[in-house]
């Protein structure tokens, strides 16, 4: 116990607290200054360091948003589960980008690869569920003449299904052709999709042979190639209504199908290219007068065209920002009020060591924020609970060592012994009791259900923290105090008699 | 100053001896007793109602509502028994009313808040919970697990702990087993009055849900927590005070720390009650099981744990 005492570990101490009180009051200061919001992230906020940005994370209970648990069912054979996952989470990150939420977390989860955590602050779950399932597909099609068609990409013709749809595609990226000009998107075709495609392609050219770029009568209807998302075979028989057929033929609005209903009609067209050879081997390029901007967003129309998996909601939260602001307010009032009762109950039990644990315990709370704030720990309804209760928990390392201290000095010792010996001889009980709670701890934090686990890590967090507070700054205020002689009064330390030197 | 040559006589006997002539091990039985009171009716209703399920365990989709037109409890429960979906509706303290259907997927959730609206007019969502039956399960199997596993590791940690004192690993298995015994009590005294709660008494307070399994394993960590201190006092007190008999020497060790348990309950009970009174709706049941687990703690490790202990060491004598 002579070690806590040292020197190196109350500078220690001292830099614990300087580095809290950084932590929990300089992002403050500096967003006032620059009258920035005082709460949640805000971009290129500074004090960055080295990526951080230092607030309070507020979880959707207290935020307000949707938080959904999806299970990815169907996975598609033979590929690697975890890849199968991390698309999922790609086309899901892509659809929610669409809703324009700050921060939204999508997580994956499950022994198995089997679950998607997603979590979107200001969403309703209606929105949510069907932004996120909605059954994009994307469907190629060729075209075949109608002389009743006059609107659309090729009027004169209809669109076709030709069974190559999304899952055929594994990938599509927009990159910068080989001449370095021009943007250009590349699809990457599965095994079974390179052949259907090399089948069309094929069909395709036959139609009107020739060099599409140079020759018009190379460049007819049949030998284009339209890509869709959600295309049905329903639209394709209303395609001789030109004011539909020109609707479905506006650009993929993700928003509009989104929020479907039966009788809405959305923009479902990607791009119409020119087959120019046919191609085998799986590799296509879509070129056209790209931009980067244009090109990019096809490409991410044609990933996100459809999820690897079918997603079912195992379950869904929403809760709503008044209800969340109203819980911050509610619990920040409950742990206030909570550590002014301790902080009083202490002081007027133990006068003197109860003021100094006061400050202790004040040192504890500053230091666990700090660590929730740099960590960064989500907070939650159930984690600010587990705070406060821990703060409970702080009081009770120094009750044990206060308890002791009297009947040391009731058996005699001097103040400075009497210390040395109270905090000597609590410290098994402290120990053993702290590790059980953190024990439990950190079972909950591993196994428990997943709204446990926001508490047992902010409980846990408490444990440790209360146990340097109670056992390193309490008995060093202690030691320090206690041998300025004028408080070493009985009246002033909740004792009896005291022993002189 | 003070230093006037008595000191240390004064101080030996002064504050002590009113507290120290409680005999608690000597009425230990009556102690007994009383927890049984608690225990029995509780179990008997876990066994015969067993609890009232929150979302989290019974799965569902929970609808928390405010109406502006403020309709009563039996015009909302009117208008959800019309729309023939299996509702209930419960009344909150702030005006609003929780209403809780089966599973609905998430058409017919938007289905139903429009339904709710045109019977009773405009409403403000304030939280949509919707628990399948997985997660369902799997909260009941997790929540099990965890206490199941919790109590195995603080049996281990405190066989351990108290492996050292005289009679070895069976001693050690003494002070883990009696302390695991005061835990299980302070599980069923917690689960018993729960249940009495919900199912007999019919109060939204006592529904469990995965806050309640959150309050449990505190619980049990607190429970361990005060008897650890009244037995790292006995084992304390064997080595220093050779000549007191067993029960004199944890009957000392319990007068020892009852101040301090108490002390520390109190402060964590002014805590909890704070959250209880100023917390909120969703808070409400947690405080509340927290409050009656650790004032049931603080009681089973003083009159429980440590009269455990002497009555296991009679019947399987160390020395």
């Amino acid at each position: 116990m002579q070690l806590v005492l040292s020197w190196p570990i109350r500078l220690a101490v001292v830099a614990i607290l300087a580095f809290s009180l950084f932590v929990d009051g300089a992002g403050y200061i500096y967003r006032i200054a620059n009258h920035l919001p005082l709460t949640g992230s805000v971009e290129g906020l500074p004090p960055n360091f080295g990526g951080w940005q230092l607030y309070f994370h507020r979880g959707l209970d207290l935020a307000g948003g949707t938080h959904i648990d999806y299970e990815l069912t169907n996975f598609p054979a033979g590929q690697s589960r975890a890849d199968v996952q991390q698309r999922t989470i790609q086309v899901i990150n892509r659809r929610v980008n669409a809703l324009n939420v700050s921060e939204p977390e999508i997580r994956g989860a499950g022994s198995n690869n089997d679950r998607i955590t997603v979590d979107l602050a200001g969403v309703n779950a209606a929105q949510a569920q069907k932004t996120i399932g909605a059954v994009s597909k994307l469907v190629y099609t060729k075209w075949v003449p109608d002389a009743k068609v006059t609107a659309g990409p090729e009027p004169g013709f209809k669109p076709a299904l030709t069974g190559l749809t999304g899952d055929d595609i594994s990938a599509a990226s927009a990159t910068i052709d080989s001449t370095g000009t021009s943007w250009v998107v590349n699809i990457t075709f599965t095994g079974s999709g390179a052949t259907k495609f090399d089948n069309l392609t094929r069909d395709n050219v036959a139609a009107c042979p020739g060099d599409s770029a140079t020759s018009a009568a190379a460049n007819c209807a049949q030998r284009h190639l339209a890509i869709w998302l959600d295309l049905t075979q329903k639209d394709i028989d209303n395609w001789e209504d030109p004011t539909f057929a020109g609707k479905v033929s506006s650009p993929y609005d993700s928003g509009c199908l989104a929020a479907q209903t039966p009788d809405t009609v959305c923009g479902k067209f990607l791009t119409d290219p020119v087959t120019r050879e046919e191609i085998a081997g799986g590799q296509a390029q879509i070129s056209g007068s790209f931009t980067q901007q244009s090109a990019t967003d096809l490409a991410t129309g044609i990933n996100s065209g459809s999820l690897p998996v079918d997603l079912v909601a195992l379950d869904v939260t929403q809760v709503s920002a008044t209800l969340g602001a109203e819980s911050v307010k509610l619990s920040l009032a409950a742990g206030l009020l909570g550590l002014a009762i301790v902080v009083l109950f202490m002081i007027i039990y133990y006068r003197v060591p109860g003021l100094l644990a006061s400050l202790a315990l004040l040192f504890y709370a500053g230091a666990v924020l700090a660590i929730f704030k740099a960590y960064p720990v989500t907070l939650t309804l159930a984690g600010i609970t587990g705070f406060i209760l821990s703060v409970g928990m702080a009081v009770d390392a120094n009750v044990l060592i206060f308890e002791r201290f009297k009947e040391e000095v009731r058996a005699g010792r001097t103040i400075t012994a009497a210390v040395d010996a109270a905090v000597r001889r609590a410290w098994p009980a402290i120990r053993d009791s702290n590790t059980s709670t953190f024990i439990t701890c950190v079972i909950l934090a591993f196994v428990g259900p997943s709204a446990v686990k926001g508490f047992a890590f902010t409980l846990g967090i408490g444990v440790l923290a209360s146990l340097v507070s109670s056992i390193v700054v309490t008995h060093n205020l202690l030691a320090i105090v206690l041998t300025a002689g004028g408080l070493r009064r009985p009246a002033l330390l909740g004792v009896d008699r005291v022993r002189a030197v | 100053m003070v230093d006037d040559g008595k000191a240390q006589e004064a101080a030996v006997v002064a504050p002590a001896p009113r507290v120290r002539r409680l005999n608690i091990i000597g009425r230990r039985n009556l102690f007994f007793a009383l927890s049984l009171l608690i225990i029995i009716p509780g179990i008997l209703s876990m066994w015969r109602n067993g609890f009232l399920l929150g979302i989290d365990f019974a799965g569902g989709t929970e609808f928390t509502v405010t109406f502006a037109g403020n309709p009563s409890p039996a015009q909302v429960q009117g208008a959800v028994d019309a729309e023939n979906l299996n509702g209930a509706v419960i009344q909150t303290s702030g005006g609003g009313y929780i209403v809780r259907y089966p599973p609905l997927n998430a058409a017919s959730q938007t289905a139903v808040q429009h339904d709710l609206e045109n019977r009773l007019g405009p409403m403000k969502v304030d939280q949509i919970l919707e628990v399948g039956g997985t997660i369902a399960g799997e909260t009941i199997e997790f929540s099990l697990l965890a206490v199941v596993l919790a109590s195995v590791a603080i049996l281990a940690l405190l066989a351990w702990r108290f492996h050292n004192v005289p009679g070895g690993w069976r001693a050690g298995f003494q002070f883990g087993g009696s302390a695991l015994a005061a835990l299980l009590h302070d599980v069923f005294i917690l689960t018993g009055i729960f249940s009495i709660l919900g199912k007999v008494f019919g109060l939204r307070v006592g529904e469990i849900d995965a806050f309640f399994v959150t309050a449990v394993l505190t619980v049990v960590g607190f429970s361990v927590h005060d008897t650890i201190v009244v037995f790292d006092r006995i084992r304390e007190n064997i080595r220093v005070s050779q000549r007191l008999s067993f029960e004199q020497v944890v009957n000392l060790s319990i007068m020892q720390t009852a101040a301090r348990s108490i002390i520390t309950s109190f402060t964590v009970v002014l805590v909890l009650a704070a959250i209880f009174v100023s917390g909120g709706e969703t808070l409400k049941g947690l405080s509340l099981a927290l409050l009656i687990g650790i004032i049931s703690g603080t009681y089973s490790s003083i009159f429980n744990a440590a009269p455990l202990l002497v009555v296991w060491r009679r019947l399987q004598p160390l020395r």
